[in-house]
């Protein structure tokens, strides 16, 4: 038995450690060492490239993007400059988004689709047809996807000469060394009347579902709301159809808006940003509280707590400094931005448009060559041929493997239960395996998603104008690489975060719930 | 007389205090899991808590080895009290060993090894000084010829027996045992308990949690009786299962017995 | 396609040896009517895909001599030719060490005689379909070729079936390796590649003689070590078990980089700097931090060590930062042996102990300051040889080198991220949280390009990086985020009581960390590891586009710029698309195994 125990001198509850033995003190001291050292290593970072910068009589900033490009796009919805509309540095990386967009969602769709089929005949029985799909897939998700790209473009350029005759059906269908070309329907100027008349439409269509639903709990029988649903929704697509120049209003309107976007002076929306981090702040500390809190009273708080909230009011405060003191222009470039994004969908709406919502084309050659974009068949290019076709083979691989392996995840009891109560192989397949396997497939069919996304990025090895493409294009021009740079990041990083919003909602929606 | 120190005969009140806790409260965010617990384990004395589900028994015994956290009160084990020092906590932890429900042995180490690990790593023993040590508790736990098996390779009961050769290889001053036999089959329960009944024999001082009455009748010096976190009644093995005083035990003792 | 099996299914009826060919057919191919259409749709699209391929292959403009003429191009670059001797030494030095590796963790790929004799059946028809198929442009070589190999495995194949009728005997890795050895051997000295080489500058393709012996000696003699170093790993383990293993294991750490700086660099070292500097240096910090380390892992000293360590470290940092200011000189590994001194030293407690221990702490102290003072000293020196078109590293060298390194380089780092992000604390969490999900949201090209170009504008004056340096950097900083989130799934597999039992043990945080947590979870992540081995090793191509003369570039450009094969780029990558199928999906099949047998261990 130690002393201290027997003498009186030991107070219970009074001793305080030493603050180098507190571990709570310690616990956040290296925290904030580490965090402090990590700023620092970037401020370091980011001086020494702003005295190298300008050395090289760099400008830092963003005031280029406004710049003539003085460049041409290989492909995209504005290539060139034209009296209508300037090929600025934005507009030019702007058409490299779309193209990336384009690229990553046609290859979404394609790829999802083969991968199916392809992971389900994995499962059939069928010796060769399980042999066929083992091959595909080991054959295709083993050859890194660039390899594939860059052969499939060479496979491509061997083909023939482009005339409107070469390829299987003369003058619908070409297949040359320039690319693919095929009869394609497209967005004319009055489909976002169409747009958002449907969109009226729809929310009528939602109700009247709603009510058949009722009516069919409560009386039971066939109510055949799917059929329901879709001649409504037909005839709502003829009406929108003809009378779509009704909305045409919409344009004023957000013209309206853009003015009102625009006028909101600089110090306003400092202040508003400012209240915004202060009551974010507040509001967090309160919840933070409210956890703590019982019936019976606050609980105690430790010294974690204590350390968690002031350095959650620092954060605040240094977003504060930023909206106000360290970066004014913040303010004026979300005010810009916002007004600039009513602009385009007031001009969308605005005069001259209206009338048919979609038109069909005919690959139509000029000069011998595809017409750029707009009024001709859905072109595609060696380059970006090459490239959707890598990705759509490269991920459907991986779709089916994730396809099989959810569908091989749903427990053999789960069919075997549903043949006992009786279901039909079908019914079983449809109301009780799919939705189980579905849950499991999500997950990893959202990555396979993100990465047809980023892998678009890989264009640049065969020329297609996508983002990185233009940026380095861009960077070539002006030197302007840590603002293009930052471009990507924002680009790339809003694409993941909205794919996985996606996907996180839908598995929500999924989610079994467990007790 | 404070309800921490009820019932102590002659012969406990004459001895140390090993474990004072001492208006001991704990929250988890909003729920008061312990509220104001008093409680006192004497050199030498063997504690069984008692309790339904949910009264805060192993949040107890787990503060005091700080695997959880109290936020009020005060707990002293053998003169050291739990506070954030850092020196405290390792000496604390050092001296008082544990033994869970769930045995929790490293699946990843042999018997051997994880019966050494601590006095080598912790202690700074020398490996063959540790593993001589293991060998004499293993023995003692009645499973020598398993020291080079893996737990996954052994029945529950001899997990756990292994667990309490894992505690006792720190030599420890105190023991708690945190519901050692509920995760086990009922025909492997007894190999335990009389692992246990030795030690407490050997003069450990023991905190126990636990549903066997049996083993509480005959081995403990004093039973703690705890509900919604708080202590209700305090007493001998005699007391509490001939005449209980409060009305909230005497419901659980007729639940359970 | 209604024939959905909702279980698992054995790999298709795998009993044959018992069953006729015809009723085989009908049942696995003609059982129903789906079951009938199935096999007339797949077989068609199969034909049709195979004939597609042999005519990208054999079509009239494709020049596979382009391929055969520019093999060493493709392998080691722009290597001197008079010092290839040391290619084939590092090879021999890094196919014994496999062979020894193999030999003595016993790999046993549990193949059997019945799957040998199926896969030779198989080989067999598919050469003879594949014969059927050819273009008429196909060189008659091929066709005969084919038929041959056709004819000859088809006979093994249902030899061996019949001499074995249960096929269940599993056949030892030795005897699968010697097997292949034979057969690798009997295609080396008897099948007439045909030889092609430079003959004053001119590309010369001499048919009808065999590969050239320069290369047939060397290849015989790698696949001799192959196969005796595994018997001898095997023999060796056994005797000496754990040692060896942690001898081997140490050897793939350094191995690589003292084969790359010893053998193929060669540095000309300036001998009167390294005695000078260079050595003393190296053994200052070895023996003097040697000794600091030693004493304070002593039990007791704990707080001391701490306390010191976070002087040193103080110290260190501020070394870094006079760096950048250029405050005063100092050599930078001085610097890095600084930081990595004042980390040790504030690690060490967890891991002091008794004499034994110290000693071996302080033992394994030393032989890392040395073998780390050479390595800088190595990285820094110029090397002996000429290399007439730098780079010094391409072709195939270059993918795999990048791919071993930047796994073994992000792996400290990400299992770093993993563990901040899975701790309690907050800042930890959300910093590496932050790290992970950015990178893992762009596209790695994006981060090579950023590394690539910004890096050379991040250093101070004076400071610079080479681009192959650079590309590895980010490539590892990429790497890095991915690896930590594999590794986190393994940590979350780790459950709760096993960090209570540590605690309650009295281990430190340090010490629960490594000796209990991290080698559960990563058992756990083996699998997710080897997987992002294989995504690594592909993605090395990536390599090509932001400058480095990797297969794919030496495919794509360096060899239909050459005057002799203009235009030539299918060969080429279809070649290369080859040589990375067998080395990406061989790892995918060892990694199946390995988790079959990582189950086999968790459930024992």
């Amino acid at each position: 038995m130690s002393e201290a125990s027997t003498s009186s001198a030991i107070r219970y509850g009074t001793t305080k450690p030493p603050l180098w033995r507190n571990a709570a003190v310690l616990k956040w001291f290296a925290q904030l060492a580490v965090l402090i050292g990590v700023l620092a290593v970037f401020w370091f970072l980011i001086a020494e490239a702003r005295t190298n910068l300008a050395a090289k009589s760099i400008p830092v900033g963003y005031d280029w993007l406004d710049n003539p490009a003085n460049f041409q796009l290989g492909e995209g919805i504005q290539t060139v400059d034209t009296p209508e509309r300037a090929l600025t540095m934005s507009r030019a990386l702007w058409v490299g988004m779309v193209n990336t967009l384009r690229i990553a969602a046609l290859g979404i769709i394609f790829s999802t689709i083969l991968g199916v089929l392809v992971g389900i005949s994995r499962l059939s029985k069928n010796f060769v047809a399980q042999r066929f799909s083992s091959a595909y897939v080991e054959g295709l998700r083993n050859i890194p996807v660039l390899v594939q790209i860059i052969l499939w473009l060479a496979i491509l350029g061997s083909l023939g000469k482009l005339t409107p005759e070469t390829g299987p059906i003369p003058g619908w269908v070409i297949v040359s060394q320039k690319g693919i070309s095929l009869p394609r329907v497209f967005l004319a100027d009055g489909f976002y009347q169409f747009a958002a008349l449907m969109l009226v439409f729809m929310g009528g269509i939602v109700v009247m579902r709603r009510q058949l639903k009722k009516r069919q709990d409560r009386d039971g029988g066939d109510q055949r709301i799917g059929l329901w649903t879709f001649v409504t929704f037909v005839i709502s697509a003829v009406v929108a159809w003809v009378i779509n120049p009704v909305m045409a209003f919409l344009g004023p309107v957000f013209g309206a808006v853009e003015d009102a976007w625009g006028a909101v002076p600089q110090a306003a929306m400092q202040i508003l940003l400012s209240v915004a981090a202060v009551v974010a702040v507040v509001a967090w500390i309160r919840k933070f509280l409210d956890s703590k809190r019982s019936p019976a009273g606050l609980a105690k708080l430790t010294d974690d707590d204590w350390f968690r909230m002031i350095f959650s009011g620092f954060i605040g405060l240094v977003a504060v400094f930023v909206v106000v003191k360290g970066w004014p222009g913040l303010s004026s470039w979300i005010i810009n931005s916002g007004s600039d994004f009513w602009g385009v969908l007031s001009d969308k709406y605005g005069d001259g448009r209206g009338a048919k919502p979609f038109d069909a084309m005919r690959p139509t050659l000029t000069e011998g060559r595809f017409v750029n974009f707009g009024d001709t068949g859905l072109t595609l290019t060696v380059f970006y041929a090459s490239i959707f076709l890598g990705l759509v083979f490269y991920t459907s691989a991986f779709i089916a493997e994730v396809v099989r392996g959810g569908i091989l995840a749903v427990p053999s009891g789960q069919s075997e239960a549903a043949a006992a109560l009786g279901l039909s192989r079908a019914q079983a397949l449809r109301k009780v395996v799919l939705p189980q396997a579905f849950r499991v497939i999500m997950p990893p069919l959202g990555n396979q998603y993100l990465n047809i996304t980023k892998n678009t990025s890989l264009g640049i090895a065969v020329g297609f104008s996508e983002i990185v493409q233009v940026g380095q294009t861009v960077y070539n021009k002006n030197s302007q690489t840590l603002a293009v740079f930052s471009i990507y990041m924002i680009f790339y990083l809003s694409c993941s975060l909205s794919i996985s919003a996606v996907v996180n909602t839908i598995n929500r929606r999924l989610a079994i719930v467990e007790r | 007389m404070s309800i921490a120190d009820q019932a102590l005969t002659e012969d406990l009140a004459s001895r140390d205090d090993m474990i004072v806790c001492k208006g001991v409260s704990k929250w988890f965010d909003d729920f008061q899991a312990l509220k104001g617990v008093d409680v006192t384990v004497k050199d030498r004395e063997v504690m069984v808590v008692l309790g339904p589900s949910g009264s805060g028994k192993s949040t107890l015994i787990r503060c005091i080895n700080r695997l959880e956290v109290h936020q009020e009160g005060s707990i002293v084990v053998d003169g050291i009290e739990l506070t954030n020092d850092t020196r405290n906590i390792e000496r604390i932890r050092s001296e008082v060993g544990m033994v869970f429900q769930q045995f929790n042995l490293f699946p990843h180490l042999s018997v051997l090894d994880n019966i050494t690990l601590a006095p080598v790593w912790v202690r700074k023993k020398s490996k063959v000084e540790a593993e001589q040590k293991a060998m004499e508790l293993l023995e003692r736990v009645g499973i020598p010829e398993q020291a080079q098996k893996y737990p996954g390779q052994l029945s529950g009961g001899q997990q756990q027996r292994v667990a309490i050769a894992r505690s006792l290889a720190m030599e420890p001053k105190v023991m708690l045992f945190d519901e050692p036999t509920s995760a086990l089959d009922p025909e492997m329960i007894a190999e335990v308990l009389d692992v246990m009944k030795d030690l407490a024999l050997g003069g450990m001082t023991m905190m126990v949690v636990t549903h066997e009455m049996g083993f509480a009748r005959e081995v403990a010096d004093r039973l703690v009786f705890m509900e919604s976190g708080e202590v209700v009644e305090v007493g001998t093995p005699e007391h509490f299962f001939t005449n209980p005083r409060e009305e909230r035990t005497k419901l659980f003792l007729s639940q359970i017995l | 396609m209604t024939d959905i099996a909702m279980t698992p299914q054995p790999p298709v009826d795998t009993t044959t040896a018992r069953t006729s060919p015809l009723q085989w057919a009908k049942v696995n191919l003609f059982s129903s009517v789906s079951n009938t259409i199935q096999t007339v749709v797949f077989t068609a699209i199969t034909l049709g895909l195979v004939k597609a391929l042999l005519g990208q292959m054999f079509s009239e403009e494709a020049d596979w001599s382009s391929v055969a003429t520019n093999l060493r191009l493709l392998m080691i670059y722009n290597y001197p030719a008079d010092q290839i001797i040391r290619i084939w030494v590092s090879a021999g030095v890094v196919l014994f060490a496999a062979g020894l590796s193999l030999g003595a963790w016993r790999v046993e790929p549990g193949y059997t005689v019945g799957r040998l004799g199926r896969h030779l059946v198989g080989v067999g028809v598919f050469s003879l379909v594949l014969r059927l198929l050819l273009p008429v442009h196909a060189p008659d070589a091929i066709r005969t070729g084919l038929v041959v190999v056709g004819v000859v495995s088809l006979a093994i194949g249902l030899a061996v079936r019949r001499a074995d009728s249960s096929g269940n005997r599993v056949m030892g890795f030795g005897t699968v390796l010697g097997g292949f050895a034979v057969v690798a051997l009997a295609v080396l000295w008897l099948v007439p590649f045909g030889q092609y080489g430079l003959v004053d500058g001119v590309r010369v393709a001499e048919t009808g003689t065999t590969v050239a012996s320069s290369t047939k000696v060397p290849w015989t003699i790698l696949l001799i070590i192959v196969v005796l170093s595994h018997r001898v790993g095997v023999l060796l383990g056994r005797l000496l078990g754990g040692s060896l293993r942690a001898a081997l294991a140490a050897f793939w750490v350094i191995g690589p980089a003292f084969v790359i700086f010893v053998i193929l660099r060669d540095p000309a070292f300036d001998w009167a700097h390294v005695w000078s500097t260079d050595i003393p240096l190296a053994f200052v910090f070895a023996l003097g931090g040697g000794l600091v380390i030693y004493f304070v892992a002593a039990p007791g000293k704990s707080e001391l060590a701490r306390g010191l360590g976070a002087i040193m470290l103080v110290f260190s940092v501020f070394n870094w930062v006079a760096a950048f200011f250029g405050w005063y000189p100092m050599l930078q590994k001085v610097r890095i042996s600084f930081l990595i001194f004042a980390i040790v030293v504030m690690l060490v407690p967890a891991f002091a102990g008794d004499r034994s221990t110290r000693r071996r702490v302080a033992g394994g102290w030393v032989a890392g300051m040395l073998v780390l003072h050479w390595l800088i000293t190595a990285i820094n020196t110029e090397s002996t040889l000429v290399i007439t078109a730098p780079p010094f590293l391409g072709g195939f060298v270059l993918t795999v080198g990048i791919a071993y390194y930047v796994m073994l380089a992000s792996f400290p780092l990400g299992v770093l991220l993993s563990l901040a992000r899975t701790s309690k604390l907050p800042i930890f969490r959300v910093m590496s949280t932050g790290y992970i999900e950015v990178i893992r949201g762009v596209p790695l090209i994006t981060v090579l390009f950023f590394f690539s170009i910004m890096l050379p504008l991040f250093l101070p004056k004076g400071m610079g990086i080479s681009d192959l340096a650079a590309v590895f950097a980010g490539y590892t900083v990429f790497s890095a985020a991915y690896m930590a989130e594999n590794v986190r799934g393994g940590l979350q597999s780790v459950r709760r009581g096993q960090y209570e039992a540590a605690d309650a043990l009295g281990l430190t945080t340090v010490q629960r960390t490594s000796l209990i947590v991290l080698p559960q979870a990563l058992r756990v992540s083996i699998p997710n590891l080897v997987g992002q081995a294989i995504a690594v090793f592909k993605e090395t191509s990536l390599i090509a586009i932001v400058g480095g003369f990797d297969l794919l570039r030496i495919a794509n450009s360096t060899i239909p710029n050459q005057p002799d094969f203009l235009g030539q780029k299918r060969p080429g990558l279809l070649f290369i698309s080859l040589v990375y199928f067998v080395f990406a999906y061989s790892m995918s099949k060892s990694s199946q195994r390995l988790e079959a047998r990582l189950k086999d261990a968790q459930a024992r």
